[in-house]
């Protein structure tokens, strides 16, 4: 089993100047991680992370889009495995921090619990390739070329649940400041 | 009374206002990107702009991203936006219907420019459509009045210079805008 806030490390060392999309639990621990990271949070519209790192990973492709969502995240929009697999781009990583619960609203189970298997999913959406990681070595061991190889990839993390929720950990700016933030550093107004 | 508008006057428009955008971008930020296609159109398919969509297909200049729900189209218009890219929601009023909260939370909370091309399924052609019989067509203004999203009509080809107007409108308020595509494209 996997410590959400160990994968968020191994990724805050590894992620060059990927774009990152967290969303939920992820959310508090990333923003004391890479608090100048060039991210934005999926807030205030759950189930929007992976079609958030879809747009950006096509706007940017020179740039690898590493989106941390959640099962009961992506669960909400589900048919975004097959958007994203039609649109094949080739620098998208979807991580999918698997816990089997909605963490942040009290711990109920998701729908299906942990029998959900996105790995199946995605390879059925037509994802180029899509794994399952349970143990934090092999984790750490194989981020490197997840982080490079063609997307899009999606990875399901067995993880356990994170420390903070954004119900215990209200901070960080609100959507429309990260977005803006963002647009700023990627594209650069002149002064 | 409304009238139908060819889908090469729609697309040869929106060429034109992709165009427009990039232009803007350019003289506004230091790294605007570099792409071969000029915009996006993000589309939840919509019988009532059908031939639209057909004639992108042959289309090298604009990109055709089809989304399995406006929920989807809305929120990678977002991505799109912050990493410089123009976009165009193709959907149908029962889309808007499925997809408030991330109009919501996206186009609005999240001042995205996000410009929507809206089909009036079913809409009468000698009907007002806030005042047709079926609810599909007629809550379609009132919610965008409910949500604060300028939007038109586009009721014949006259009307297409609305377009780039509303597209424009949702760059500078930072949100939404609509046009309603009235009577079925041809």
């Amino acid at each position: 089993m996997l410590a959400p806030e160990d994968v968020l490390r191994a990724i805050a060392a590894a992620r060059g100047d990927a774009i990152c999309v967290p969303t939920m639990t992820t959310a508090p621990a990333w923003r004391t991680l890479a608090p100048d990271d060039p991210s934005v949070t999926c807030v205030g519209f759950m189930g929007g992370a992976s079609s958030l790192g879809l747009g950006l990973a096509l706007a940017r492709p020179d740039r690898r889009v590493i989106v941390f969502d959640g099962d009961g995240s992506l669960l909400m929009q589900l048919g975004s495995l097959a958007t994203i697999a039609g649109a094949q781009p080739r620098n998208l990583t979807h991580l999918v921090f698997k816990n089997g619960v909605y963490h942040t609203s009290g711990a109920q189970d998701i729908p299906g619990g942990l029998t959900v298997d996105f790995v199946l999913m995605a390879k059925g959406a037509g994802y180029k390739n899509a794994y399952a990681i349970r143990e934090a070595t092999e984790f750490k061991r194989r981020l490197p070329a997840l982080l490079t190889e063609e997307g899009p990839v999606l990875v399901e993390l067995h993880t356990g649940l994170a420390e903070k929720t954004p119900m215990t950990d209200r901070g960080g700016l609100p959507f429309h400041r990260q977005a803006e933030a963002l647009r700023v550093k990627l594209l650069r107004p002149r002064a | 009374m409304p009238e139908s508008i060819p889908a090469s006057l729609i697309i040869d428009t929106l060429k034109d206002t992709f165009r427009e955008a990039r232009a803007w971008l350019a003289a506004e930020v230091a790294e605007p990107p570099r792409h071969a296609h000029l915009g996006w159109i993000l589309s939840v398919p919509d019988t009532h702009q059908r031939t639209v969509l057909a004639a992108l297909d042959k289309e090298q200049a604009i990109r055709v991203l089809t989304c399995a729900t406006e929920d989807e189209a809305t929120t990678i218009a977002a991505g799109l936006w912050m990493g410089g890219e123009p976009s165009v929601l193709m959907i149908q009023h029962a889309g808007l219907y499925a997809s408030v909260n991330t109009l919501r939370g996206v186009a609005i909370d999240g001042r995205v420019p996000a410009f929507y091309m809206i089909g009036l399924l079913s809409r009468e052609k000698d009907t007002d459509p806030r005042e047709s019989r079926h609810s599909m067509v007629r809550y379609c203004e009132p919610l965008l009045d409910t949500f604060g999203v300028p939007h038109a009509r586009l009721e014949g080809p006259d009307d297409v210079p609305l377009i780039p107007e509303y597209f424009r409108l949702a760059r500078e308020r930072r949100g939404p805008a609509a046009v309603l595509v009235g009577l079925e494209t041809i």
